[in-house]
Parts: structure tokens; C-alpha cells; sequence
């Protein structure tokens, strides 16, 4: 049996003509936070829609907690928390009312689950404001709420810091990352904020199109980002001549009319920079840079679309 | 389970819009009865005969009023689910579809009879003030046992609606149009025996005892009603099998 917690193969969605997932193969290990990162519309939401069993699969598996969800939803449902695009809740009632209508209909064995997990996203309990009054970052607090009211081992959350200010963004990555450390949760999240996935996630994966491009730890990633010589220089073609030319450099690439990189860090930078001085063309500034994740992203999916 | 959902349901319905304008609906019913009583027949007011009240009230609530909204409040529970985008969070629980319609058909068969038996207050209080000397107990208890058959098979008679608004899902403001149709369509079976026998609105009266009707008429009145909830099961069901 498989020691992860999800884990898909060749997971697939077609509605129609188009397909929005495809072939996708997940892997989300115990005690991690799994950054699930991608434009809008990349298939993010649909993934975890069919690992939840709330949308039918076309073809592939899913495993949570090594068992397929399909049949078990009675053992596995109530091991997992989650948030699925806006949360939905009953507008006539209050905060509390809800959680209480969800804390009862889960069976929630603590008295104070309502309470603790209000307190948790920082909602008042027994407050007389009712859900259809909430701001769309009260709301997401209290679908977090919801998520964490029976205590799950793991968490689905899809974009859950939708509608949150900066600070409220702040608190709840802190408290998802408390989560995982402290309370050894496993966590898949999904966001097309990637310093929000960079901040947060342990391991990540790049999707695009409805394709996995990337699945790996960040601590990996960062070792695989290339690192490269930023050269800041007065004439470029005239550079780029001479680098060619002298140097015999191919792997460099023209960022714009004074900025090229150098992909190969270990040439001899104070003889380029003597030979580029002599030769008329002035060296502003030259250093070693590392590629970050925002780079990475728009080197493996070809473009921008995240935030 | 089943009583969690009960009770998770009677939560819903707290500050619910549609509960007033049921309350409003039955107590509008009681003021234009008792408007309608103030005409005078020989130089006596119709409302000051004993019963008058109680008993022209059950075929103004019954052919106009009542069933919409009993079916408005039937296939909103159902509805809302998935318009205020509930039903995912439910799913997650897992809540058993089938259960938790049974514990929304459950509430609105007891709001139904609850509506009635309101009717049926407000009318009694009404002639307990006006001549209260004039009512005799058997009086009373013979129009609460028809008002709360009416209760009863009148949700029995438009289940059928509520299961097919809820299956279309395109709004439940359509139940209380089509609930107004078929109750008024009732209007014309009354003036016919062999429709009144058979139209599951008068097949009610019939069986609630507001119509005088032989044993042949009332069993073929509950055969008619069960017809009507072996309708909405299958509709149900076919629905909740759609859904899954």
C-alpha cells in the first residue's frame, strides 16, 4: 500500500470537446503542504473536484489514504476538510448557526468545535451577523472554519485566501503553515498566487493547461533553478560580438537593450569585463543571480498569468 | 441520523422569508373569509352562523392559497441547496441525498398540516369570540380532524410538484406556479362527481370529511393520494440518481 495520502493516475477530465485535465499523476505526502499552482482556469479546481468525488473522473485513478474515494466516502470524507471554490453557506443564518447546522450533521464530538474554529480564523462566535451580510473575506474565513471544524487530517483547500486583505492573507498562510508543523496536517493547496505557493508549500506542482508540467519538493526546485551571470552593459550587440567572438559563448540570452545573462557562471568574469572595457563598452554592474520560482514558472509554461 | 437532519432542516428555516409569507398567506385567508361573511342572507351575517367561519375558510385556503405555498416551501428546502451552493459541503460530510430529501419532504408534510391547523386556530379563535355559546365540542373537534386532513392530503396531492420542481431546477417560484394551477383547476372538479372523486385536490376534501362522500369515494380519495407519493418518490428518485 502506498505510504501517500493522495495520489492520481492519469487522472483525466473532458467536458465536451475540451479537455481540462489530462493525464495528470499526483503525489501529496503525509505531514506536507502540497502547492498545487496555476493560471486561472488551468484545471486546478477540477482536480480537486474529482479527488474529492465531486465531479465524475473520465478516466484515471485517485487514492486518498490509499483507498479510491468511490465506495469509501463514509471512511474518507470525514478524514479530510476542504474548500471548493466560494464556500457555500445559508444566508438566513448566522455564522455559528451555520457551523452548528455542519458540526451537527458531521456528528463533531467536541462541544467547543464551533467556537475553536471561529476563533481560529479570527470570526466572533454567536454573532448576530448573518452570512448573507459577510464580506467575501468573512466568508472564506468561515469555509476555513468549516474545514477545520472536525479536526481532518487532511486539507483541500482551493484557493483559500480569495477575497482576503493583505493581513487576513498573512494570518491564514501562518495558520496553514501551523497546521502542517505543528498539528502534522497534510495540506493540498491550490493558488495562481505564487509567492503565496512559494511561502507556504513544501512540495509543489506546476500545472498548465490541464497538464502537470512540474511535480517536485521546493527544496528541489530551488537547486534546479539555473543560476546565471547578470551582465548590465552599454552596448549589447557590440557585447554580444565580443562574447561570442572571444569567449566562444552561446548560452546567454538578451533581456533587453543593457541586460543579458550568462548561463555558464563559471567564466572568467574579470577577464570578460576587461575585454568589454577595452573593446568600448562599459560595464554598469555583473553578478551572479539565482532564477526564482515566478521565473521558473514562465520558463515551463511559456508566459505570464500568475500574480 | 435521520433526527440530526430534521433538526439541521428546522434550522434552515430560521428568519426564512418564505415562513412569513405562509403566515401572512393563512392570516390573509382568515381576513378575507371573514370579509366575505359580512355579506347577509335573510338579514343574518353569514359569519354568525357557528361553523361558518371554519368552514367556508378550508375551500379559499385550499383552491387558492394553501397548496402554492405549502409547494413553495417544499421546493425551496430542496432548491436552495444547490443554489446557495450548499450541496457540495453537504456532500462532504457525507450526507445521505436520498435521507436528506426525505428530511426535507419529512418538514414540509409537518409545516403543511402546521399551516392548517394555524388556519384552523385563527378561525376557531375567531368564532369562539363571536359566539362562542353557539360552538359545541363536537363542532370543534369535527373541523380540527378536517383541517388536519386537509393538512395532510393536500401535501399528499402536490408532493408530486415539489418533486418535479426540485428535479428541474429552475426555481422553486415555478412550484408555486403550478400549485396554483393544479389547487384552482379543483375549483372545476368540485362541480363534477366523477372529478371530484378522482382530482387529487377534492379527493382530499373527500377523504378529510369536508365534502360528504361514501367509503367508496374516500378509499378511492387515499388511493389516489398514494398514486400522488408514489409519483414523487419516482421522481426523486430518479432525480438523486441523476445527481450522484
Amino acid at each position: 500500500m502506498s505510504d501517500l495520502v493522495i495520489e492520481t493516475k492519469k487522472l483525466t477530465k473532458i467536458y465536451g470537446e475540451q479537455t481540462a485535465v489530462n493525464s495528470v499523476n499526483l503525489h501529496v505526502k503525509p505531514g506536507r503542504i502540497y502547492g498545487l499552482l496555476g493560471r486561472n482556469g488551468a484545471g486546478k479546481t477540477t482536480i480537486m473536484k474529482m479527488i474529492l468525488g465531486l465531479t465524475p473522473i473520465t478516466s484515471g485513478e485517485v487514492d486518498v489514504f490509499g483507498q479510491n474515494i468511490k465506495g469509501h466516502e463514509k471512511r474518507i470524507y470525514p478524514r479530510i476538510g476542504a474548500i471548493i471554490e466560494t464556500p457555500g453557506f445559508y444566508p438566513n443564518l448566522t455564522g455559528t448557526e451555520n457551523l452548528e447546522i455542519f458540526a451537527k450533521l458531521r456528528g463533531t464530538p467536541q462541544p467547543n468545535a464551533v467556537k475553536n474554529a471561529l476563533e481560529v480564523v479570527g470570526l466572533p462566535y454567536k454573532d448576530k451577523k448573518l452570512f448573507s451580510k459577510y464580506s467575501l473575506g468573512m466568508k472564506q474565513r468561515l469555509g476555513i472554519a468549516n474545514a477545520i471544524l472536525h479536526d481532518p487530517e487532511l486539507l483541500i483547500l482551493d484557493e483559500p485566501t480569495n477575497g482576503l486583505d493583505p493581513i487576513g492573507i498573512a494570518e491564514v498562510r501562518n495558520f496553514i503553515k501551523n497546521l502542517s508543523v505543528e498539528r502534522g496536517k497534510t495540506i493540498l493547496i491550490s493558488s495562481h498566487i505564487l509567492s503565496e505557493i512559494s511561502l507556504l508549500a513544501d512540495d509543489i506542482g506546476i500545472i498548465d493547461h490541464g497538464v502537470l508540467l512540474e511535480e517536485s519538493s521546493m527544496d528541489e526546485l530551488e537547486k534546479k533553478n539555473r543560476k546565471y551571470i547578470q551582465l548590465q552593459v552599454s552596448d549589447i550587440p557590440k557585447a554580444s560580438l565580443i562574447l561570442e567572438r572571444q569567449f566562444h559563448v552561446t548560452d546567454y540570452a538578451v533581456q533587453d537593450e543593457h541586460n543579458l545573462r550568462l548561463y555558464d557562471t563559471a567564466l572568467d568574469m574579470a577577464a570578460i569585463n576587461k575585454a568589454l572595457v577595452v573593446q568600448d563598452v562599459a560595464v554598469i554592474s555583473s553578478q551572479i543571480c539565482n532564477d526564482t520560482l515566478e521565473d521558473y514558472f514562465k520558463q515551463i509554461t511559456g508566459g505570464a498569468g500568475i500574480a | 441520523m435521520m433526527k440530526d437532519l430534521l433538526w439541521a432542516e428546522s434550522q434552515k428555516l430560521h428568519r426564512s422569508k418564505i415562513l412569513w409569507i405562509a403566515g401572512f398567506a393563512t392570516v390573509m385567508v382568515g381576513l378575507i373569509v371573514f370579509a366575505q361573511g359580512q355579506f347577509t342572507f335573510y338579514d343574518r351575517r353569514y359569519i354568525d352562523g357557528a361553523g361558518w367561519f371554519m368552514t367556508a375558510a378550508q375551500s379559499l385556503a385550499t383552491f387558492y392559497v394553501l397548496p402554492a405555498v405549502i409547494s413553495l416551501l417544499g421546493s425551496y428546502m430542496i432548491c436552495r441547496e444547490e443554489q446557495e451552493d450548499t450541496l457540495k459541503s453537504l456532500r462532504l460530510i457525507p450526507v445521505d441525498e436520498v435521507k436528506l430529501t426525505l428530511a426535507k419532504m419529512i418538514l414540509a408534510f409537518v409545516f403543511s398540516v402546521l399551516i392548517y391547523l394555524l388556519l384552523f386556530a385563527i378561525t376557531f379563535l375567531v368564532e369562539a369570540v363571536l359566539h362562542l355559546e353557539a360552538l359545541s365540542v363536537g363542532l370543534v373537534l369535527e373541523n380540527l380532524k378536517i383541517y388536519f386532513l386537509d393538512g395532510v392530503g393536500v401535501f399528499f396531492a402536490i408532493s408530486p410538484i415539489i418533486a418535479l420542481v426540485a428535479r428541474m431546477k429552475k426555481g422553486y417560484w415555478l412550484a408555486l406556479v403550478f400549485a396554483e394551477i393544479y389547487s384552482f383547476a379543483g375549483l372545476f372538479a368540485s362541480m363534477s362527481q366523477q372529478l371530484k372523486t378522482v382530482y387529487p385536490m377534492t379527493a382530499v376534501f373527500n377523504i378529510s370529511g369536508y365534502y360528504n362522500a361514501n367509503m367508496f369515494q374516500v378509499l378511492i380519495g387515499v388511493v389516489i393520494l398514494m398514486v400522488c407519493v408514489i409519483l414523487s418518490l419516482l421522481i426523486l428518485k430518479g432525480w438523486n440518481r441523476k445527481t450522484k
